[in-house]
């Protein structure tokens, strides 16, 4: 039973996952070979076992939402004024457009003027704005979203534009506005009953507790869904997610063990997707607390990992060694960089440098929250052993683990789940962010990620946050020693499945059985 | 105490035991460490922010305001809301109550015969099947009941190819239209059940057997059958419905692991998940069912006692 509560208290805390990554496929043509036993679910209908728990099920779009599942019924339900795009670019949905002033403080936003909710009233700019104040409003269960504008000032224009004003000059807006805009008519504050949306699929009635069943939005304003039902079904327990697909119970299942992916390479009856780089189980080592104020100890400690062997044991070898760059896949990311590899002799080297030539005593935090987690630990701490660390592991209860342990402890295994760079320095990186789990206070920076959110040119921005990145990766208190993908099992014949990771793969509403 | 009619005594006494019982579970709920509001920061929101939401939600009230507070809300008639998801409590069990409900039945009507069965076998039975029946009891009850179910869907689904291996119902249908679904959770749950209820019920039966009355029925040659229903169920009829009620007890909040093993969302589910998210009245509304189902089956378990003691 504990173990079990373990594991169930794991589908919880995903909400803290920012967003577990998702899963991706090109759009295939696969002829569809699988028999499914259920012969009551017409072609018409796709159903998809999403990571989740039923029993969280939340009705808020601008919350906690606690399980991915959580998010592909919110985006099926409501239109988000942008979305990222699978190589990780902002692409347009609600919002056509977005303008900034001169000063990068003021932006005119244009949504579509064609868009109605289900209730026949047509969106219009207030209701989004109202939106956007709504999830300033509730800061603290959506991880500060809104945090870089100031919504008072903020304005309606005309019904299809509205003027947002940020707090300091801000070139990145059309990506704050990303995936989790979740667009509800104005005044609309009790969502324990339905609300209506504007999105591409229609909630119905249908499905109580097991499944929520969606019908297509017939007058939504983008491409036809192919499917006319998607069927949602939350299913906390990675294993019978890939049981119900194997068993033709569903057509897709999102996050399935890597034991078991194994087993079905070579099956033609399914088809495993892979999404590179969206999940990762950072090492935090907190730069005000010894020993990890030195900075030779955590370069040390970077230089002790053997990321292939972390890899191959954590991930099943389902991913990519990192380079201890915390948001790998962002397109700001700098990909030239040298791989970081393991240098016992140099890492010894700093440790004598740093006065620790015997060694030191620590106390490795982990849990069991994901897989893998905790034996993650284990093997950190024997890899450490080799330049004298005697590094005690300490797994904790996955349901206060983000509580207790988050920015608390000074050493510990997290998590980051397909998140954009610039939203990881807002919750962790800036000096007044709430959780500076690192303790990163470098004024240089914080000062270099003002200049880069001021700068106008694109190509200008992007470098100067690449350099912040690489800056991060040699002095700050993280080391990612691996990538894993994000593995689902689809029906052969399912296309459609969204690309990228984070909010990217939670737009499902171009899937289609039609192969 | 003042010698009340019976079915006032037990109405008393049922009311006594659920406030009890309301108030040991609010306790237990309330020393977790965390609240509601630290789950809904996700461990990444500021302090004031989360001493602002805890405010919202009433959770900075002392513990006896919170409890008195549920508990009006309760006797009213309505047990408020999630913490955690906003959704009304009542929505919350009445939407899961079929599929637990079928659950339950299908469960009591494979445990009991089988409880039966195993414990008749274990103490009447020939030698062998007196050594199996004790085997399986003790390793029935030891089992998790994770093992149980692994054991099962390895044997009935995937070598034999009888069940599928989860559940997942059918969306908008009511649980029982799939019986294929619900064999597998149904005999995880019924199989501990049964082997649990005959270890407590063996030793009983095995009593009543010892005695001289019945071991002269056996010599007057009685059948077995006979001697069954005349002189051993009247004498196991007590134990065997109070373990029934605790039981059922445990079939309304007590199948989370089945439920999420084979994806299926019932009270169990819900009830393990709102501890893990500090959701106390959700906790507090699906424990409380749970106790009222026991609560009124010792009722029932007591009100056929005079009955058995007739005998």
């Amino acid at each position: 039973m504990h173990t079990q509560l373990r594991r169930r208290s794991a589908a919880v805390v995903t909400a803290v996952a920012l967003l577990a990554g998702c899963s991706g496929t090109a759009p295939g043509t696969a002829p569809a070979t699988t028999a499914s036993p259920s012969a009551t679910t017409a072609a018409a209908t796709v159903r998809y076992a999403a990571p989740g728990s039923p029993s969280n099920a939340v009705t808020d779009p601008h919350g906690l939402l606690p399980g991915e599942s959580d998010v592909v019924r919110m985006a099926l339900t409501y239109d988000v004024l942008t979305v990222p795009g699978a190589d990780g670019a902002t692409k347009p949905r609600l919002a056509t457009e977005w303008r900034p002033d001169a000063t990068l403080t003021k932006w005119r936003i244009t949504i579509r003027g064609d868009a109605t909710f289900s209730d026949g009233r047509p969106v219009k700019a207030a209701d989004a704005l109202f939106s956007l104040r709504r999830m300033g409003k509730k800061a603290a269960e959506n991880f500060g979203r809104m945090a870089m504008f100031d919504l008072e000032a903020a304005k309606v224009i005309d019904d299809t534009t509205f003027e947002l004003v940020t707090t300091k000059p801000y070139a990145e807006v059309g990506k704050a506005l990303e995936g989790a805009t979740f667009v509800v008519p104005e005044g609309s504050d009790d969502f324990s009953k339905p609300v209506p949306g504007s999105g591409p699929f229609r909630p119905t009635g249908k499905g109580g507790a097991q499944a929520v069943v969606y019908e297509r939005n017939d007058d939504w304003w983008g491409p036809k869904p192919p499917a006319e039902t998607i069927e949602v079904r939350a299913v906390p327990d990675p294993q019978a997610r890939a049981q119900a697909l194997l068993s033709g119970q569903v057509d897709l299942a999102g996050g399935v063990p890597a034991t078991l992916a194994r087993q079905q390479e070579g099956n033609s009856a399914v088809r495993l997707l892979r999404r590179p780089g969206a999940t990762l189980y950072p090492l935090v080592m907190r730069t005000d607390t010894e020993p990890f104020d030195d900075p030779r100890v955590r370069r040390a400690v970077r230089l002790a990992l053997d990321r292939q062997q972390l890899l191959d044991t954590v991930f099943l070898g389902y991913g990519e060694v990192g380079n201890d760059l915390i948001t790998p896949k962002d397109p700001t990311s700098p990909a030239t960089l040298p791989q970081r590899t393991r240098d016992l002799a140099q890492a010894k080297k700093l440790m004598a440098e740093a006065g620790l030539a015997d060694g030191a005593d620590l106390t490795l935090h982990t849990t069991t929250a994901y897989p893998g987690m905790d034996g993650a630990a284990t093997l950190i701490a024997q890899q450490l052993a080799e330049i004298g660390m005697r590094v005690k592991v300490a797994v904790e209860p996955a349901d206060t683990y983000f509580s207790a342990v988050y920015a608390r402890k000074p050493f510990y295994v997290s998590y980051l789940g397909g998140i954009p760079f610039l939203d990881v320095a807002r919750v962790a990186l800036t000096p007044g962010s709430p959780t500076n789990e690192t303790a990163w206070q470098d004024r240089t920076w914080s000062a270099g990620l003002d200049k880069a959110l001021a700068e106008p040119d694109d190509t200008i921005r992007r470098r100067l946050l690449g350099d912040l990145q690489a800056d991060l990766r040699d002095q700050g208190g993280y080391a990612i020693w691996a990538l894993s993908d994000r593995l689902d099992l689809a029906k052969a014949g399912l296309s459609g499945v969204p690309e990228g990771i984070g909010f990217a793969s939670a737009f499902i509403d171009q899937v289609s059985l039609d192969g | 105490m003042a010698r009340l009619p019976w079915p006032a005594r037990a109405l008393a006494r049922g009311v006594l035991l659920m406030a009890a019982a309301s108030i040991v579970i609010f306790l237990c709920t309330a020393a977790l460490p965390g609240d509601a509001a630290d789950v809904l920061g996700g461990g990444r929101a500021a302090p004031g922010e989360l001493a602002r939401l805890r405010a919202e939600q009433g959770l900075d009230r002392p513990p006896h305001v919170r409890y008195l507070d549920w508990l009006t809300d309760v006797l009213s008639g309505d047990p408020g809301v999630s913490l955690i998801t906003g959704r009304p409590i009542g929505e919350l069990v009445a939407q899961r109550a079929g599929v637990t409900l079928a659950l339950a039945v299908a469960a009591l009507a494979v445990g009991v015969p089988l409880t039966a069965a195993l414990a008749w076998a274990a103490v009447r039975g020939p030698r062998w099947l007196r050594q199996t029946a004790n085997a399986v009891i003790v390793a029935g009850a030891a089992l998790p009941q994770a093992v149980v179910a692994a054991a099962l869907v390895a044997w009935l689904s995937a070598a034999w190819g009888l069940f599928p291996p989860v559940s997942m119902l059918p969306a908008g249908e009511p649980a029982w239209s799939r019986p294929d679904l619900l064999a597998l959770p149904v005999l995880t749950l019924a199989l501990p059940i049964a082997a649990y209820g005959a270890a407590l019920l063996r030793g009983a039966i095995a009593d009543v057997m010892a005695r001289p009355y019945v071991r002269d029925a056996e010599l007057r040659g009685l059948p077995p059958a006979a001697i069954a229903l005349r002189y051993v169920l009247p004498m196991v009829a007590a134990p065997a419905t109070r373990l029934l009620a605790v039981t059922l007890g445990g079939l309304v909040a007590g199948t989370a692991v089945a439920e999420t093993l084979f994806g299926l969302a019932g009270l169990g589910e819900l009830l393990v998940t709102a501890i893990s998210t500090r959701d106390v009245p959700v906790v507090q509304s699906v424990a409380l069912l749970a106790a009222a189902v026991v609560v009124a089956g010792l009722a029932a378990a007591d009100a056929s006692r005079p009955a058995t003691e007739r005998r």
